[in-house]
């Protein structure tokens, strides 16, 4: 890969990578670190890119995950990453706005769960090259998806009034 | 309570944004030092791991050590004596001893 090249994929994925990796791990500074890691090293192995299997565009987003999962595993050492466990914590629905319920809401699901919701919702990308990414199965792609959206739709149902979603003003 | 349907779902996942990349991103990933790599000649330090650096002193303290010239004692020489200090007697004076009695 030249530099040119290189330049230009920075240029045009950074806002992505960077912004999976702010939802994946909810701080700037962790995130900053890890889209730093993701292009060091595309710029160190391009050779790991191979065209004939997909965009450019998933395969960073796959390498931000491998990165956001290391950390992950570094601060929770004694903690398993379970498909199904929801880690929920109280959200503070009166002070909170809507946007921060809901992502503090995302940013309880189990890992695998998460990801895979903000690579669907977020990052558009389809089911194979989530399943690329995350390397699974679509079938357990689809399956972490369904269960992560049912996980959101009763977590997020306090929002909920009677004629429609609460406060909803955009 | 009544979990939420697919569409007001949507719309609530919708709410939450993620920022941009900041351009501290940037000048982490193309350092400006790159374009002036010769200031690193200045500027620049370079990490040597502990054992390295050890063995480093150590070889140059024994290079110094075998590479001055051994000084060897100067024993006392006998003074070195050359023909061309001698010249030929100019006039025979020959003394008789004893020759009167």
């Amino acid at each position: 890969m030249r530099n040119s090249e290189f330049k230009a994929a920075f240029e045009e994925y950074k806002d992505a990578v960077y912004r999976f990796a702010w939802r994946m791990m909810g701080s700037a500074a962790a995130a900053e670190d890890i889209a730093q890691d993701v292009f060091l090293s595309l710029l160190r192995h391009p050779g790991r890119f191979d065209p004939n299997r997909g965009n450019l565009r998933p395969f960073l987003l796959g390498i931000t995950r491998n990165l956001v999962l290391k950390r992950w595993r570094d601060e929770h050492q004694w903690e398993e990453l379970l498909d199904e466990q929801v880690s929920a914590k109280p959200i503070d629905l009166e002070r909170s706005e809507k946007a921060e319920i809901v992502g503090a809401a995302v940013r309880s699901l189990p890992p695998l769960q998460r990801e895979v919701l903000i690579l669907f919702e977020y990052e558009e990308l389809s089911l194979e090259e989530i399943a690329r990414a995350v390397e699974a199965e679509v079938g357990t792609v689809k399956s972490r998806l369904h269960r992560a959206r049912e996980n959101l739709r009763r977590m997020l149902a306090p929002l909920k009034s009677s004629n429609g979603v609460r406060s909803w003003n955009r | 309570m009544e979990p939420l349907d697919e569409n007001e779902l949507n719309q609530l996942l919708s709410e939450w944004r993620a920022p941009s990349a900041p351009a501290t991103l940037k000048d982490r990933v193309f350092p400006r030092q790159r374009a002036r790599w010769w200031r690193w000649l200045f500027t620049g330090s370079v990490r040597v791991p502990v054992p390295v650096a050890l063995a480093v002193v150590v070889l140059i303290a024994l290079w110094i050590h075998y590479s001055k010239p051994a000084v060897r004692p100067t024993a006392a020489q006998p003074p070195t004596v050359s023909l061309t200090d001698f010249e030929p007697v100019r006039q025979l004076q020959p003394v008789v001893l004893g020759g009167q009695k």
